[in-house]
């Protein structure tokens, strides 16, 4: 019986701490302000927020001080700012971004409503609201922006959209298997990137000499979560070039590889090259090679491009011992005799 | 050498063109400078990164990089140098220097040029590029024929409809001199006809060598804290690569990918994602899976613990591989983290496991700067014992 009670007591105390490692359970003192409470016992809001009918984008933040709750609460319960538990921090950083990076004027929004602030801030009249900032929505409610959004126009609103750092909600997410999905997301949409993201953002991966792995200029950062390059990437980078071949060139250039193999003297041109390729590889009757260069040509251009080209040549042109190289279902519109690189073998030269 | 000639006059016209624009203005510009040394390359890098904002509708950005090793010797490039001109109603843009272009179906390019964009108010867009595609610093596999200066021209038609979906047609070539060494065509879609359900596809047409070079196909849908997404994806490696190599003659041998992933968010700090996906490598069958864990240690994200599992399993690729990060802010400016990861290849020729482990400590004194430090240790397929150490230190500057 004793066991029971003391494995239940357990469990609960498991659950409570968990609660709070998951975030179920509040660890932060402060809570939401009693907006709803305020509003039920009369208190206007602008008996709290004095002049916010008058301000307009330039005027500064309305938040009211302790001086000004001790007019009414003239015996508060201790001495702290009362901003230390009445509201979260997070709903006031919240109100400084948009107080910044917002342009809007309650003097001319307050003559429409009538002075009823909840009609855009729902939130105020919640039990427990976290957030008091009106969705975008409820802006579309009474204004018409159709052209603007057409022509990607936010400036009449935003001042600039990266700084407010608001991620979509529901388009174009970021927490699914982000590193796959964002090309497909970003062809149709790439203006949509570009509201939040500059050139930088896509040069840093996609660029032709991007100078070292990612992660490397992040050490010591936040927690990666997601990542092509991440963690013992060099380490496994041929094994997940083979399994999804064409993937590296979706970023990177045909010749990317060959400075680092050639360094490592993995590369075809470096003086200290020692044979990667397993036995087998290249027999009378072929070998290995023909077939893994047709599933995965990168992996070959990444030590035998450019003039590491004249390896295959040599066995493959017009009457040499290697036949033909190409596979079924090649076909091309170029010139053999006159282009590149059909020339190479069948020009005859 | 032509190409670095047009490359340096467009960089300079730019410059020009932006420093005019700021001589009258109010400038708002940010900067980030991040220095790394890392004793395994033998040497370092210092990246720096800046925006300025003159007007509403002028802006200019740069991501420069120096390094270099003992092996390398040292070197400079510029990944991104470009100034932005928009037309203060969104009707159009105007981008010139050194930047990525990457719009539509066919594949991103950075290429030192220009690019233009007009929008009209029914939800038309026009984009237009043309420049001379950026190459490596220097290789050392040289071409084995120059045929002239590489330049490519392309654009994008698109069309907005019902402000829930986009569609668009794309069309690119490159040329080397006389010579098309790449011509593609594109078409791409997305749309978002609810606020549950995102769908997004795009495919590019090698013309070239007539064939599908590249496919990808999305559907998402959000339920509650649930996210589930169907995903398919073609490629042809052969197409993707540039039509004067040699490497690309080798036929249609495409690689087929078709899957799903589950996202939910099980607590307000965990978050647990679940990937799998049948794949087809030059008509080999096989598949991959994995499944990821993150919980957050407190509620700004600022620390927190991962857990991933992975199985790769198709043609010669086939591994498993286990992965855990820890990251904890142990005092107001102090952060250490530790990430382990385990690799086992099914072959066991190049080692029976690759781990890898790495500590870092990171020291943030202001909201300007920080400096880190780490250590890595590793076994990987080139050597038995790897020990490596990364310093970083990084400067954050903004001014209005």
């Amino acid at each position: 019986m004793r066991f029971r009670s003391t494995l239940a007591l357990l469990c609960a105390l498991a659950m409570v701490a968990c609660a709070s490692v998951l975030g179920l359970k509040r660890t932060d003192p402060s809570r939401p302000f009693e907006h709803r409470q305020h509003v039920l016992h009369g208190v206007a809001c602008t008996e709290c927020h004095a002049g916010i009918a008058t301000s307009t984008h330039d005027s500064p933040m309305h938040e009211p001080t302790t001086k000004e709750c001790k007019s009414c609460h003239q015996k508060p319960h201790d001495n702290h700012e009362c901003k230390n538990c009445h509201g979260e921090s997070s709903t006031r950083q919240e109100a400084e971004l948009i107080h910044s990076q917002l342009r809007f004027d309650h003097q001319k929004h307050m003559a429409r409503v009538h002075g009823d602030c909840a009609r855009c801030h729902e939130g105020a009249s919640a039990k427990s609201a976290s957030t008091l900032e009106p969705a975008m929505a409820t802006c579309f409610g009474c204004h018409e922006h159709q052209n603007e959004w057409n022509v990607r126009n936010c400036n009449g609103c935003h001042v600039n959209i990266a700084a407010e750092e608001t991620p979509p909600e529901s388009h174009i997410v970021h927490d699914g298997d982000f590193i796959r999905e964002h090309g497909v997301q970003a062809a149709s949409e790439s203006q949509l990137c570009a509201t939040c993201h500059d050139d930088r953002s896509c040069a840093k991966c996609h660029g032709v000499t991007v100078p070292t792995l990612p992660w490397k200029l992040g050490v010591g950062g936040p927690p990666q979560t997601t990542g092509l390059h991440l963690s013992g990437f060099r380490s496994r980078h041929s094994l997940e070039a083979r399994a999804q071949p064409g993937l590296c060139q979706s970023c990177h250039a045909e010749n990317f590889c060959v400075q680092c193999h050639t360094t490592l003297g993995v590369g075809a041109a470096s003086p200290k090259s020692r044979n990667p390729h397993p036995p087998g590889w290249i027999t009378a009757s072929g070998g290995q090679h023909g077939m893994d260069a047709r599933v995965d040509p990168m992996s070959c251009a990444g030590c035998h491009s450019g003039a590491g080209e004249q390896l295959c040549i040599g066995c493959h042109r017009v009457g040499g011992s290697g036949g033909s190289p190409h596979g079924p279902g090649f076909n091309s519109t170029k010139n053999k005799t006159r282009e590149l690189p059909c020339r190479l073998c069948h020009g005859g030269t | 050498m032509g190409c670095k000639r047009l490359a340096t006059r467009a960089c300079v016209g730019a410059s020009s063109l932006f420093f005019a624009i700021y001589a009258h203005a109010e400038p708002t510009a940010t900067l980030r400078l991040d220095t790394l040394v890392d004793t395994q390359r033998g040497g370092g890098v210092i990246v720096i990164e800046t925006d300025m904002n003159t007007h509403s509708w002028a802006s200019a950005e740069a991501l420069v990089w120096t390094g270099g090793s003992t092996t390398t010797g040292i070197s400079a490039d510029a990944l991104a140098f470009s100034v932005r001109m928009r037309e203060p109603h969104g009707f159009g843009e105007l981008r010139i220097g050194r930047f990525l272009f990457a719009s539509g179906a066919i594949l991103p390019v950075q290429i030192d040029g220009a690019s233009a964009m007009a929008r009209a108010p029914w939800g038309t867009k026009v984009e237009l590029v043309a420049g001379v595609p950026v190459t490596a610093l220097a290789s050392s596999a040289p071409p084995i024929e120059v045929p002239g200066i590489a330049w490519l021209i392309g654009g994008r038609v698109s069309q907005l409809i019902a402000s829930r979906m986009t569609m668009g047609v794309s069309y690119m070539q490159r040329r080397e001199g006389e010579e098309v060494a790449d011509e593609e065509a594109g078409a791409d879609l997305s749309a978002a006809p609810t606020r549950w359900l995102d769908l997004a596809a795009h495919a590019a047409y090698d013309i070239t060598s007539p064939g599908l070079s590249d496919a990808v196909a999305s559907a998402a849908v959000r339920v509650g804290e649930l996210r589930f997404e169907a995903f398919a994806l073609a490629r042809s490696p052969s197409r993707l690569l540039p039509a004067t190599s040699l490497f690309s003659v080798f036929g249609d041998f495409p690689t087929q990918s078709v899957g799903g992933s589950v996202h939910w968010k099980a607590a307000p700090r965990l978050d647990l994602w679940l990937v799998g996906a049948g794949q087809t490598v030059g008509g080999v069958y096989g598949g991959n899976a994995s499944a990821r864990a993150f919980l957050k240690l407190d509620d700004r994200g600022a620390g927190g613990i991962g857990l991933e599992l992975r199985r790769q399993d198709v043609s010669t690729a086939r591994w498993t591989g286990i992965r855990a990060t820890a990251t904890k802010p142990l005092l107001k400016t102090l952060r250490c983290g530790v990430e382990l990861e385990l690799v086992i290849p099914d072959d066991s020729s190049k080692g029976v496991a690759w781990p890898w482990v790495l500590g870092s400590l990171a020291w943030r004194p202001s909201t300007r700067w920080e400096i880190a430090g780490a250590i890595e240790t590793a076994s990987t397929p080139q050597h038995e014992f790897e020990l490596n150490a990364l310093a970083r230190l990084s400067l954050f500057l903004g001014a209005k």
